[in-house]
């Protein structure tokens, strides 16, 4: 009788599995719905880190505007050029030359660099300690609560010592910090070089004003713009010209540049070269760092 | 007359008294997944509704046919092949998980299918969650449901074809009428300001904990129309 049963049953499942496959297999054909299939590959190329870099809601979606033709295919920050390339080669496109965007945080001021810092024990965000005066004297520089690197999604920006800096090991240029920054001093720059230089200060004021607030404020004096012409003053502040920019081409004028201008607000930020590397290979780190708590009622100055 | 009696018990109580959801607390994954937008909840409960009658409707032949003890179909075959058994009932009831899983998976693959063509809207609005109603335990529980009222009982107690699929189709209907009221709710609470730390999960458990208290109140009333028709 077990035998039976168990031949029984083996033959029931067997049978109902067949049903429903002819079931399923009648349905798929009947109801199929046709899909680009390009939508598919160009879904398995991107990376799938739905971080909303390249303005879409997900890489879903931006596979779908790719395909239609209404996105270009150099949008993924993430993916960089060979996902572009994949991309490009999936929608039979021609590659144009793109270049991977990578914050640059245009402050270069300490906490210790900041003049006329007040207290602040307010909500601990940019966004709500921009919205009060006083805070601290320079309304352009960064406030050092963190909102880039809470919407950091990969840890590639942390506050030191007040200052929102970038780890470009980590970063994919998603531009997350620059969007949520209220103060706007976050640009995305096209990374041409594993280095490049950058204006860090954003302070539109005269010279006096900017004196008044900032240690190492950038006073609009202009030299930059006499030594070479990537530079362009307008607002006390001066630009660089990045879709000019070429290190190699212009080595002597940036040399010259970054060594007059008084400030010495001019940068390279980007990777370490090894150069870098090799200079504080020797340096001793500690094993573990040590947590430092601050609370919000200290004696001396309020670090944020 | 006691037939339809007792079909509008069976409904009322499936739908509103054991709430599959607020009483039996089955269904849950869906119940606060697709829970955000009345419109979505809605599209998710008339999902479920036609999954579940789809799976009873199913359940109940496959129940009635071949899994129950001494099932006619089994039966025959028993006593075509070893006519010398047929003496002994035929007991196949140790396949009904296997077989209700089997048939609800495949019912969802079909809805899936069906509303992929004819309403994409809806279908990217699902997202993940219908295949999700495959693991949805409020459909196994009411296949189980049923199988509880065929299986072992007298031929007196024994539920057909209808009182099985009033069952299903009200327990949807029950399933609907809780997920659109959580999302009526949760729609509200977007503008509410809830405390920090009972945001998200936690504000949504509480109602849905304090909606199953509200929903203890129609408990009793199953008496009071049972007494109604006999």
């Amino acid at each position: 009788m077990a035998w039976t049963i168990i031949i029984l049953a083996a033959g029931s499942m067997l049978l109902l599995a067949v049903l429903m496959a002819c079931v399923l297999g009648w349905a798929n054909k009947t109801f199929c719905v046709e899909v680009d299939p390009r939508i598919e590959r160009v879904n398995e190329a991107l990376p799938g880190a739905n971080c909303g870099g390249c303005g879409y809601i997900g890489c879903n979606e931006y596979a779908e505007a790719v395909v239609a033709g209404n996105a270009p295919a150099d949008l993924c920050t993430v993916g960089g050029t060979s996902c572009a390339a994949a991309l490009a080669e999936i929608l039979g496109l021609e590659m144009e030359e793109s270049w991977p965007r990578r914050p640059v945080v245009h402050c270069g001021a300490r906490t210790a660099d900041r003049l006329q810092r007040n207290e602040y024990r307010g909500e601990p965000t940019c966004a709500a300690a921009n919205i009060i005066s006083g805070v601290q004297g320079c309304v352009y520089g960064c406030l050092g609560l963190g909102d880039c690197r809470q919407a950091c999604d990969f840890d590639a920006i942390h506050i030191i010592d007040g200052l929102a800096v970038v780890d470009y090991e980590k970063c994919v240029g998603c531009g997350a910090c620059a969007r949520v920054c209220p103060r706007n001093i976050i640009s995305m720059v096209p990374f041409k070089a594993e280095q490049m230089l950058a204006v860090i200060c954003s302070n539109k004021d005269f010279a006096k004003d900017v004196k008044a607030v900032c240690r190492v404020g950038c006073t609009g004096c202009g030299l930059c713009a006499k030594m070479s012409e990537l530079f362009t003053v307008s607002d006390n502040l001066p630009a660089i010209d990045y879709d000019r920019y070429d290190a190699a081409a212009f080595v002597q004028d940036i040399a010259k540049a970054v060594e007059k201008c008084p400030m010495k607000r001019l940068f390279y930020v980007g990777k370490p070269t090894d150069k870098d590397l090799a200079a504080t290979a020797d340096e001793e780190l500690p094993d573990a760092i040590q947590a430092d708590f601050r609370t919000t009622v200290d004696k001396t100055e309020w670090h944020g | 007359m006691e037939l339809i009696g007792q079909l509008i018990l069976i409904a009322v109580g499936a739908a509103m008294i054991n709430n599959f959801v607020l009483h039996y607390f089955v269904g849950i994954c869906p119940f606060i997944g697709v829970s955000r937008r009345v419109d979505m909840a809605f599209g998710m409960g008339c999902a479920v509704t036609f999954v579940v009658t789809v799976a009873a409707f199913l359940s109940w032949i496959f129940t009635f046919f071949l899994l129950q003890p001494g099932a006619p179909l089994a039966q025959w075959v028993v006593g075509l092949f070893l006519p010398a058994e047929t003496a002994a009932k035929v007991d196949l009831s140790v396949l009904s998980y296997i077989v209700y899983i089997f048939v609800i998976a495949s019912s969802v693959q079909f809805v899936e299918m069906y509303v992929r063509k004819f309403f994409p809207v809806l279908y990217k609005s699902f997202g993940v969650y219908l295949p999700l109603i495959t693991t949805n335990c409020a459909i196994l529980f009411a296949c189980l449901y049923i199988m509880k009222n065929v299986v072992g009982v007298g031929p007196a107690e024994q539920w057909d074809l209808a009182r099985s699929l009033v069952l299903a189709i009200f327990a949807g209907v029950g399933f609907t009428i809780a997920i659109l009221i959580m999302a009526g709710i949760r729609e509200e609470l977007d503008a509410c300001d809830v405390p920090e730390p009972l945001r998200g999960a936690g504000i949504t458990l509480i109602v849905a904990g304090i909606l199953a208290l509200a929903f203890l109140g129609f408990t009793g009333m199953d008496r009071g129309l049972a007494g109604l028709f006999n």
